[in-house]
């Protein structure tokens, strides 16, 4: 029914239009990112012995780490969640679907203050994590969970955007023709979800690697135990290692540059199959 | 198979990862782990000198090498951390209140103020960074208040350094050597004229010296060490003492409830016994601070016209109540600070 | 999921354990989500008003806590006005009209939303600061962008680009050109196609977009906390206010405020729902 329209020159003031964005766009992203490269550039050994320091490498697996963590988990999740939400329909659908997207309105440090309420050591659960031995708060544990929170939705999001425009039709198909319901998952559902798990896997990863303000807040940013390559830089821009503090800094923009590229496939719009 | 609980599971296995074991009975490993919980300022004095030959004492001494787990923020930020669940081994904080704190928790069950120069390892003054040169003529505590003058100090929820800052100024100012009146009216008009020209508030004693680094106010109330550590580092600062200032003394307390769990009270014990030795207390001296040996104190720190310590004041639990409780002196002089603007 | 339900005998049983297996997946995933999402905001709640109403509400109009609140709602509408209408410029620049550079444009929209924000914050310090060249000479005209408000709205403005632009340009793509051609070829002005034909569908998804933006905008943290200064009264926003009652020991006044922002939070979800299907149904 709609198809691209068809691309045009601008003509007149269209340009001014055209001018202003470069500016906003440039002003905003690219003149920040190369003072920030060339802070970077101005001490390259520097900032190289102070990366490959062991706490440096700690933090920076730590994050790596994860994320991991956050995308099988979530993946996991994203995939069931999205079938669930878009192909049944059931008391408390409505419910679920808006929890789900409330970690993205939910400020960090509200996360890591509502697991610190409920995990702390006065916490609601404090006392029967401490009888079991078990430590969330400023502990590894703590901080696995903040990152699967904030990174819950992405994946879903992007899975049950594509199902929805998929519809069932396939799927009937394959159950009439006598596929069971796991060979119709796996034969026909999830091929087709490839690219929607792409994009759904780049944002959970970009958006786990950035978390900060809720593993400040639940893990305390110790060094040696939960110090992540967020906190780390916090730490660094405290101590006045700013090699430090930019060199992980610049490593992170790297790293969102190379999830980006993954990204542009959102800009060939799902619409045209 | 359902999702939360493969959860549970890593977590309860990623939750099992500390070092020591707590059998009594067994000989400890070779290789230990200390967990430090400090303030902000002494991250240098800690991480680069005293850590490192307390791990070399060790080892020479028992033979096992310690590594260390550290955590540096606001005083009293730290304080409530290890309440709420840090599991520190140590506390080095910056005001015998925050370790007061823990105590208050439980977490702490021995008389830490009996130890070695009653709890103290560390002492400092409060002074008035400036910006090199003096430009603005900064010469105490009046002058803070002056209407072309931008102030930094920290937050007094957070940090140990802010709560030194107050006291320092009420101190002065009630003990007659800020320029005025000595009465409790006079004290609290001085603190919200300083208030009320401060730029920017940190969490911190170090973050609110960055922040001035960065070029931000003309004068930050800090500690004398915190100067000296910006400057060895080639900040470009002077530092001004005031006329009458406060004795900064640091205590440092083994956390009871947490090396009986991680099996560490010899290697914690060990520690703070440590920082009383002339090596640690040498190591205190590089970093700015002023030893509570003095046989260690170098020589060539400013004297202090009128040095008061925290006794003079009536002791820290009536200075919280005075200047820190709610609504006290301090609130009461933010408030005046914020309506004059 | 679900097969269709023939009359054999044999397709009945597949039809069974089918159900069996969706009601278990729906099972596992609402305990899942339960937990991890339900439950510690509960326990958000139930701390915020542990202490009773009166300590809650106390907590709320403190006057610190109204100061924040105002403004980050404040910067929060700046940053929804300025994004959503260059967020629409910038959505019909890559769409609409051919130009180099496009590809570099569009990855450049995307870019806050993997960098992370206390990234993004100190790359505005290093633009900004108060000793980089720019940050001397606004000091020199008494204007400052770090540690003031502009920068709490520059470092929004940042980390929410992407959310219009990502918004407006499905629509813009969807549109069809017929009905432009036809406008045109009746007679009305650009302005009137405008108005009348683009207009309608790309307002949801502008709307949709912006209330994105100041939702974000009000929950934003990372990277103001690098580069706001944290005045009480002047550059303090809701979520730093509310680490510092965390920090200050607190947690039933950190708890308390946070349900405004909660609140606020809860209030605008079903708006930009409603407003994405809105934008959502014009399309195909």
């Amino acid at each position: 029914m709609a198809s691209a329209p068809g691309r045009s020159r601008p003509v007149g003031a269209a340009w001014l239009v055209v001018a202003a964005v470069a500016l906003y766009v440039g002003g905003l992203l690219v003149v920040p990112l190369l003072a920030l490269t060339r802070a970077v550039l101005a001490d390259l050994p520097g900032v190289a012995s102070a990366l490959t320091a062991a706490d440096a490498l700690r933090a920076l697996a730590l994050s790596v780490g994860l994320a991991a963590i956050s995308l099988v988990l979530n993946g996991v999740a994203g995939v069931t969640g999205a079938l669930v939400l878009t192909r049944q329909r059931f008391l408390g659908r409505r419910l679920l679907d808006a929890l789900v997207d409330l970690p993205l309105a939910v400020s960090p440090v509200m996360t890591g203050l509502a697991f610190l309420l409920l995990f702390g050591r006065n916490g609601l659960l404090g006392p029967v994590l401490q009888s079991l031995g078990v430590k969330i708060a400023f502990a590894l544990p703590g901080l696995v969970i903040a990152t699967v929170f904030v990174t819950l939705p992405f994946m879903l999001r992007e899975l049950a955007l594509v199902l929805e425009e998929l519809g069932t039709s396939e799927e009937d198909a394959a159950s009439t023709l006598g596929a069971s319901a796991w060979q119709t998952f796996w034969l026909v559902t999830l091929p087709n979800l490839r690219e929607g798990l792409t994009l759904g896997a780049t944002l959970t990863v970009a958006r786990a690697l950035g978390e900060f303000g809720a593993v400040l807040v639940l893990g305390g940013a110790i060094t040696g135990r939960t110090d992540t390559a967020t906190t780390f830089i916090h730490n660094a821009m405290e101590e006045r290692h700013t090699t430090s503090a930019y060199g992980m800094a610049l490593v992170l923009a790297a790293a969102a540059a190379a999830l980006l590229l993954l990204l542009q496939r959102r800009s060939q719009m799902p619409g045209v199959k | 198979m359902s999702p939360s609980v493969a959860l549970l599971a890593l977590l309860v296995a990623c939750s099992g990862d500390t070092a020591s074991p707590s059998a009594p009975s067994t000989a400890p490993p070779a290789t230990r782990e200390l967990t430090l919980g400090a303030y902000t300022t002494p991250r240098e004095a800690y991480g680069t000198a005293i850590l490192p030959a307390f791990a070399a004492a060790w080892k020479a001494k028992t033979g096992q090498t310690v590594t260390f787990q550290e955590s540096y923020q606001g005083s009293g930020s730290q304080a409530r951390a290890i309440v709420e669940g840090f599991e520190a081994d140590v506390a080095a904080l910056s005001l015998d209140p925050d370790i007061a704190t823990i105590e208050k928790a439980g977490l702490i069950t021995h008389d830490w103020r009996a130890g070695a120069n009653a709890g103290i390892v560390s002492r400092s003054v409060v002074v008035i960074a400036v910006r090199p040169g003096n430009p603005k003529g900064i010469k105490d505590w009046a002058d803070l208040a002056r209407d072309d003058i931008e102030v930094l100090t920290p937050n007094v929820r957070t940090s140990g350094g802010a709560m030194w800052n107050v006291a320092a100024i009420w101190g002065a100012a009630t003990r007659g050597k800020a320029g005025g009146p000595t009465d409790v009216a006079s004290a609290e008009a001085l603190l919200a004229g300083i208030l009320g020209n401060v730029k920017v508030m940190d969490k911190g004693a170090r973050e609110s010296m960055v922040t001035f680094e960065t070029g931000v106010g003309d004068a930050a109330i800090t500690y004398e060490n915190e100067v000296i550590v910006a400057k060895q580092q080639g900040k470009a600062m002077d530092y001004v003492v005031p006329t009458s200032t406060i004795l900064i003394e640091n205590p440092v307390a083994v956390i009871d409830a947490n090396v009986d769990a991680h099996g560490t009270r010899d290697l914690a014990e060990g520690f703070v016994a440590f920082l009383a030795t002339p090596e640690a207390q040498a190591a205190y001296a590089k970093h700015g601070l002023r030893p509570v040996d003095p046989a260690a104190a170098p020589t060539d720190l400013p004297a202090v016209t009128d040095l008061f310590t925290v006794r003079d004041l009536g002791g820290w639990a009536s200075v919280q109540e005075t200047l820190f409780a709610k609504d006290g002196a301090y609130d009461r002089a933010l408030a005046k600070a914020q309506a004059g603007k | 999921m679900s097969a269709p339900a023939p009359s054999a005998a044999p397709a009945r049983r597949v039809a069974l354990s089918d159900h069996a297996v969706a009601l278990l997946l729906r099972g596992g995933f609402g305990a899942y989500v339960t937990v991890l999402v339900a439950l510690p905001l509960l326990t958000l709640v139930y701390r915020g008003l542990a202490d009773g109403p009166a300590a809650a509400w106390a907590a709320i109009t403190a006057p610190a806590a109204v100061a924040a609140l105002k403004l980050s709602i404040g910067t929060g509408l700046v940053a929804a006005l300025v994004n959503g209408l260059a967020g629409t410029a910038i959505a019909w620049v890559l769409v609409r009209w051919d130009l180099p550079g496009r590809r570099l444009l569009s990855a450049l929209v995307d870019l806050p939303l993997a960098i992370p924000t206390l990234v993004a914050g100190i790359l505005l310090l290093a633009l900004f600061g108060p000793q980089t060249p720019i940050g001397g000479a606004l000091a020199e005209h008494d204007l400052a962008v770090a540690y003031a408000r502009p920068g709490i709205v520059l470092a929004l403005l940042f980390v929410t680009l992407p959310f219009v632009v990502r918004a407006v340009e499905p629509v813009l793509h969807e549109l069809d050109p017929a009905e432009e051609e036809a406008a045109t070829t009746l007679g009305a002005g650009r302005w009137l196609t405008f108005r009348h034909v683009l207009l309608p569908p790309l307002l949801p998804a502008v709307a949709a977009g912006t209330v994105q933006v100041f939702a974000r905008s009000v929950a934003e943290f990372g990277s103001l906390a690098a580069v706001s200064g944290n005045i009480p009264f002047q550059t303090l926003t809701a979520p730093v206010y509310i680490l510092g009652e965390v920090e200050g020991g607190s947690p039933g006044s950190a708890a308390a405020v946070s349900l405004v922002l909660l609140a606020v939070a809860l209030a605008l979800q079903p708006l930009s729902h409603a407003l994405a299907r809105a934008a959502g149904s014009r399309r195909g």
